[in-house]
């Protein structure tokens, strides 16, 4: 014994002798070399900074520190900047050999932990590949080499990944809503296909095929914009009021940004200068980049364009350093000496805050954009000002911001009109002259005035669509109800025509118009750091738009949009907008319900199907006026807003229950964090009852729930400080009023929404330990969780049994989905009785984006039977092997309480229609599922209509398989772009035959 | 009256979500035990009566439970076949306790009230899709009284029913017991030469062909449809031969419409799961037909003025 730590300590000490040597190879390349020292200079001086490197035993304690353009390395770690603490020597001798996208996933495999500054970690890895890149561009090709070998490996024969594409057959519809005014003919368009409109063929292949690059315009503007102005103070020294602020860089943002129309597009207008664009947020996680910028452009998964070595010089010196404190995570931490909560998050095991990126996923008054224009908006904000003489010093500069705002707004949309006349002008093509000049017209006159026809309605969406993407970084705004919203302009153009043709002629535009929208929309991709690829991999920033269900006035709501928002999301089969459907039961048709089947089977993964019922029955507790509600619509992923007057944030958080099962199980230790965090509940063997056990698991929940939310609340005070949003926050009903900015609790409603994760791995657990240990008395707690440390090694019986006799859930068994609804209504009642930072409740959710993934990675094995780094199951979709039956998988989740779901679900179902069924048999049978679930009161449901066998076939051959769209968990994605473990995911889903 | 000595029908499965049993989504109830025995049979575990012994290879765990309960000493991880069945007596002991359920009993004595229980938790999706429940086999009608019964129960919970046959049964008790609450039957008509059909069915066609002549006079009478099938199996129904005698027999009778079932290959696991052989005449069918073979023996139909599916 004595000779092994003897040994250890010995190999320790090498290892800090080792670490020093190479920290002071580095600080001598960055002092000495002059083409390296080159990146330590920024436009505001020398980057000074330090970084500590330990192992947890502490015996390596190495630290290294730049200032002033010289580089110095110290035998210890006090007071540096940032922190990186290796689990072990071997782990130390990993990250020294690792690309820099990769140093973050040895945070992902409980190897590292970071402290401190997070953003300077990001800077010492780029520093790394500045010394390092051809080695490690070396390392990442072969990865990539890697993944095409073993996606070969897939299938048994190379020829079984040939593609066979056929043709997309068309239902015609058996009857018309009666909300259906023009389509009357044939509401579902059959006669309508993507070879009808070459323009969106072309985009819809860049799209597939083109790579996305980042685009660092607004990032620029911006900095230098807060560096002559200030950003904490004006130049004359007295301190901004950040929404003040906000609004005139806004402003100046709009004013400089570059008016630019894509060729040939029928809209105008770009979030982005690139064709496809990765925005820059340094104001958010922007600077979650940084490490990578050498190498981008090599990584495996999601690889971006390359950057010139003039856009690494900008962003390295100019922009990033500017904001390596101003971000929400750094604020917090240094407001807040980086408490517990914030560790918590950066441990990536438990919790993952969306809100250290954004504090978005909400739905604006477009109705009201469309109604008043950007000039109405600023005369109601004026009239409020005029009116209220008592208003408050924060109200006038809040309103006076949004004033700035909107100017800007116009100035951006003028500079549209006059780009768009210029071309025009120029054009010699006499088709494309035409277009051009409808462009000029409609952009010309709105947003800025309101919308008088179909052309000017999307312009006037769109543009100010690209605002809010400037404004806020992009992630999960949604469109809302565009059909009910778009369909006065379609009836009022209609109204005119007179002819067949001309009217055919018009239906076509507007398919083409809004084919071009659903494109433009995609001209922006959320910013993925590496690490992101394996969280929430293949997600596109999730702008939901939301058809039919019924009208404020509780009418039936499906119209003639409806159907032309469903023929384009057929046609073209992306993965953003994310499209959500209301089916009303009540009042919406089976023909309805059908088309929604039907676009699903056509394009494998979307629409997502909500029952409008079950989800308005979920949102009770918020006592929403009733007009209000019936106004809802789906958010990011699924997650319901009250259109126009809700910030919901709703998806804040997403929140790993099994980790709390984890900590219950080792009295607050979480095993593989190697952190005695939780309360202590009580050894294993201390357990008498069931009911023991689960008080313990609940106290461990919300335990964790607690530090989510104050993480949360933290970080919606750091929006409040650092990026208020006077631009969203006028179109959300309540602000204008109360001239309190969105970011502070200006909405008529606020919420944050969380996600919950886990929940039939959790259920089967806890069904495990109440049969096995406390009913049957075959096992011991003890034994159950020596089983899951030996990942069941030697304890098949045991396995075996788990997963033939206890109790699942999705196997129709009462048992199993009493204990899931316990489970969501604690779940439920712990975030209730939360108040976040704008001074509303914290709802409860149980969808996954792809987390269920990357948290799994993160989880030893379960009482349940999952062995260890296993994904959890999708959102709360039973286990693949709950039951033969997918009906027994249906019903036990439409039992699930909608009140304790009220940020609602996720339930996948991958169904793989048999070969010798016509369309419209499948049609039949996904529609008859879908109508069945919602006849027993089940909230959403989402299919994939793909086979495991075509997801292996697009492993071995991913270059055919581009456009292959699966539903992740709320989100849907091109199969090929994801992780290895999220595709594999995918393909052991549980595949029932149709 | 088929060999084994039980006194109620033994379900071999219930199976939900059965897309292929019927019309819409239903729950096939798949009986134990047949009066023919087709060489071809896709279920060689539903021809006998009585209960069986299913041995699954792939999901031993080599854990040695089945040894230590087996009386007889003819199972354990270490035995050929796990189970030596050769002393093996079918007591089901080891099913009861192999943790992986790789040893299994084929043929249960479920409860008429679970079945019922089961069928009726899934009407939802009978409702919405004009599904229901469809008995099968086997042979469904062995014990008409017992099913009839059954039937009962479930048309009282307001499902519908339908059977698909071999059409070897006796007539009356069928008609008494269980036509009443049917409301589409399926019947194979395999081969229409005698000698043949007993060659390769095991027993004479007679009562199956008469069965359908009566069956076709009380559909129109008692309410219910009837659609003859014929599966396709090589060189012994799929000949030019028997299906153009089965096609005059239809045109004799007045029936329009027929279904051919294409030959599936992929069954031969299951023969070696109930420790059986394969007969030496389809050793090699293990393909699929063609498209244009298909086509060919429809047209048979079609060219008579049958409608064929």
């Amino acid at each position: 014994m004595t000779k092994v730590v003897n040994k250890d300590k010995a190999v320790g000490a090498v290892a800090n002798q080792i670490t020093h040597v190479v920290l002071q190879y580095f600080a001598f390349q960055f002092t000495y070399v002059k083409k390296n020292n080159d990146y330590l200079k920024t436009v505001d001086g020398w980057l000074d900074f330090s970084i500590a490197i330990t192992t947890e035993d502490g015996a390596v304690k190495q630290s290294l520190w730049f200032k002033d353009g010289k580089g110095f390395v110290k035998s210890s770690i006090e007071g540096t900047d940032c922190k990186i603490t290796l689990q072990d020597t071997g782990a130390l001798a990993r990250l020294a050999m690792l690309p820099p996208n990769e140093v973050l996933l040895m945070v992902l495999r409980h190897e590292m932990t970071t402290s401190g500054t997070l953003v300077f970690i990001e800077t010492f890895d780029f520093l790394i590949s500045v010394l390092m890149k051809n080695s490690q561009i070396k390392k990442m090709r072969k990865q990539r080499e890697e993944r095409l070998e073993t996606g070969k490996e897939m299938v048994a024969d190379p020829a079984d990944a040939k593609r066979e594409k056929k043709p997309k057959e068309y239902l015609k519809a058996d009857s018309v809503d009666p909300g259906v005014k023009y389509l009357t003919e044939d509401p579902y368009l059959s006669t309508y296909s993507i070879e009808q409109y070459p323009r969106l063929q072309k985009y819809l292949d860049i799209h597939h095929c083109g790579t996305p690059e980042l685009c660092s315009e607004r990032a620029e503007i911006l900095t230098k914009y807060f560096r002559k102005t200030g950003f904490e103070t004006k130049p004359d020294g007295t301190p901004w009021v950040p929404v003040e602020r906000q609004g005139l860089a806004f402003k100046h943002l709009m004013e400089q940004r570059k008016p630019i129309i894509r060729k040939g597009d029928l809209l105008a207008g770009t979030t982005t200068t690139k064709e496809i664009g990765v925005p820059l947020y340094p104001d958010a996680q922007g600077t979650m980049i940084w490490a990578e910028l050498m190498t981008v452009h090599e990584r495996m998964l999601n690889p971006y364009g390359e950057l010139s070595p003039e856009e690494i010089k900008k962003l390295n010196s100019e922009v990033f350093p500017y904001w390596t404190h101003r971000n929400f995570r750094e604020y917090v931490r240094e407001k807040y000496h980086e408490p517990i909560c914030q560790q918590l998050d950066e441990r990536w095991a438990a919790i993952f805050m969306w809100k250290t990126v954004a504090l978005s996923h909400t739905i604006l008054d477009y109705p009201k954009v469309l109604r008043l224009g950007l000039t109405g908006i600023i005369d109601e904000v004026k009239a409020e000002l005029e009116a209220d003489k008592d208003a408050s010093e924060e109200k006038k500069l809040t309103l006076e911001a949004m004033i700035h705002c909107y100017e800007g707004m116009i100035t951006y949309a003028r500079h549209l009109a006059e780009q768009a006349q210029k071309e025009a002008d120029a054009e010699t093509d006499p088709k494309r002259k035409a277009e051009l000049q409808v462009i000029a017209d409609a952009v010309g006159h709105s947003p800025e005035f309101p919308a008088r026809n179909m052309d000017e309605a999307v312009h006037a969406v769109w543009v100010h669509w690209v605002g809010v993407h400037m404004e806020s970084t992009n992630a999960g705004f949604s469109l809302g109800r565009m059909d009910q919203w778009l369909q006065p302009y379609f009836e009022a153009d209609m109204a005119k025509l007179k002819t067949k043709e001309e009217k055919d002629a018009y239906v076509s535009h507007v398919l083409e118009l809004l084919g071009c929208f659903y494109l433009r929309c995609q001209d922006h991709l959320p910013l993925i750091p590496d690490i992101g690829n394996y969280l929430f991999g293949g997600s596109s920033s999730d702008q939901a738009i939301t058809l039919g269900g019924i009208t404020p006035d509780g009418e039936d709501a499906v119209n003639d949009m409806t159907y032309i928002f469903l023929k384009v999301t057929e046609m073209l089969s992306m993965r953003d907008p994310n499209v959500n459907a209301r089916y009303n039961a009540s009042k919406n048709s089976m023909t309805y319900l059908k088309r929604l089947c039907e676009v699903n089977v056509n394009t494998t993964a979307t629409p997502s199907i909500h029952n409008d019922e079950a989800v308005m029955a979920s949102l009770v507790e918020h006592n929403y006026e009733q007009r209000d509600m019936y106004d809802w619509a789906a958010t990011g992923c699924v997650e319901p807003t009250i259109s126009g007057k809700h910030l919901g944030h709703t998806n804040c958080m997403m929140f790993n229950m099994v980790s709390a099962l984890e900590m219950a199980l080792y009295n607050g230790y979480h095993p593989l964090m190697r952190w005695h965090l939780g309360p202590k509940t009580g050894e294993v063997g201390s357990f008498k009852t069931f009911e023991d056990f689960l008080q313990a698991f609940f106290t461990q929940l919300a335990f964790q729930a607690d530090l989510a939310c104050e993480y949360n609340n933290l970080l919606g005070e750091a929006h409040s400080v650092i990026r208020p949003t006077p631009f969203m926050s006028a179109v959300i009903d309540g602000c204008i009023q109360k001239g309190l900015d969105c970011t502070k609790g200006g909405a008529k409603y606020n919420s944050s929404g969380t996600a919950c994760i886990g929940l039939a791995d959790i259920v089967d657990s806890l069904m495990a330990i109440k049969y096995l240990v406390f009913e049957q008395h075959k096992y011991t707690l003890e034994e159950i969780v020596q089983a899951t440390k030996d990942n069941f090694e030697g304890h098949d019986v045991m396995r075996s049994i788990i997963l033939t006799e206890t109790p699942r859930f999705g196997s129709d068994n009462e048992e199993a989905v009493a204990m899931a609804n316990r489970v969501t209504k604690f779940m439920k009642d712990t975030f209730w009785a939360h108040t976040n930072f704008r001074g509303g409740h914290y709802t409860t959710g149980f969808w996954s984006m792809s987390n269920h993934v990357a948290f799994g990675s993160l989880t030893g094995a379960l009482p349940s039977g999952r062995l260890a780094f296993q994904p959890f199951t999708p959102g709360l979709t039973p286990e693949a092997n709950a039951s033969k039956s997918l009906l027994d998988n249906i019903k036990d989740v439409s039992k699930l309480d909608p009140v304790s779901m009220n940020n609602n679900i996720a339930f996948n179902v991958k169904v793989n229609p048999a070969p010798k069924d016509t369309h419209e048999q499948t049609v039949n049978n996904v529609t008859s599922y879908a109508k069945a679930y919602s006849n027993l009161g089940g909230m959403q449901m989402q299919f994939n209509v793909v086979s495991s066998d075509t997801m292996r076939a697009a492993m071995a051959n991913p270059d055919e398989y581009r456009d292959l769209m699966v539903r992740i968990s709320g989100y849907n994605a091109y199969f090929v772009d994801l992780c290895r473990d999220l595709q594999l995911e995918l393909v052991n889903r549980a595949d029932y035959g149709m | 009256m088929w060999g084994d000595d039980v006194e109620r029908p033994l379900v071999l499965e219930l199976k939900a979500n059965s897309l292929d049993d019927g019309p819409g989504i239903r729950t096939a109830i798949f009986f134990k035990g047949c009066p023919l025995d087709c060489i071809w049979c896709h279920n060689p575990e539903s021809k006998k009566a009585g209960p069986e012994l299913s041995v699954s290879m792939d999901e031993c765990i080599g854990c040695f439970t089945c040894k230590n309960v087996c009386p007889l000493g003819a199972a354990g991880p270490d035995r050929p076949g796990i189970v030596d069945r050769s002393i093996c007596d079918n007591c089901f002991l080891c099913t009861e306790t192999c943790p992986p359920k790789g040893l299994q009993r084929v043929g249960i004595e479920m409860p008429m009230d679970e079945i019922v229980a089961r069928c009726v938790s899934d009407k939802v999706f009978y409702d919405v899709s004009g599904g229901g429940v469809t008995i099968s086999g086997g042979e469904p009608t062995l014990f008409p009284e017992w099913v009839g019964e059954l039937c009962q129960k479930l048309n009282d919970a307001g499902i519908r029913i339908h059977m698909e046959t071999s059409g070897m049964f006796d007539y009356e008790k069928v008609r008494e017991h269980i036509l009443p609450h049917l409301s589409s039957i399926y019947m194979d008509i395999k081969i229409m030469d005698r000698e043949k059909h007993r060659k390769y069915c095991g027993i004479y066609n007679d009562t199956i062909l008469e069965n359908f002549r009566r069956l076709l006079q009380d559909s129109k009478e008692m309410g219910f449809d009837l659609l003859p099938r014929t599966p396709l199996i090589p060189n012994i129904t799929d000949t030019d031969e028997n299906l153009a005698s089965i096609a005059a027999f239809y045109t004799e009778l007045g029936v329009t419409k027929t279904e051919l079932l294409p030959y599936n290959p992929t069954w031969y696991s299951k023969n070696t799961k109930l420790g059986l052989t394969l007969n030496e005449e389809l050793r090699g069918l293990d393909s699929w037909q063609s498209p244009e073979k298909i086509q060919h023996c429809k047209n048979i139909f079609i060219n008579k003025g049958i409608e064929c599916i």
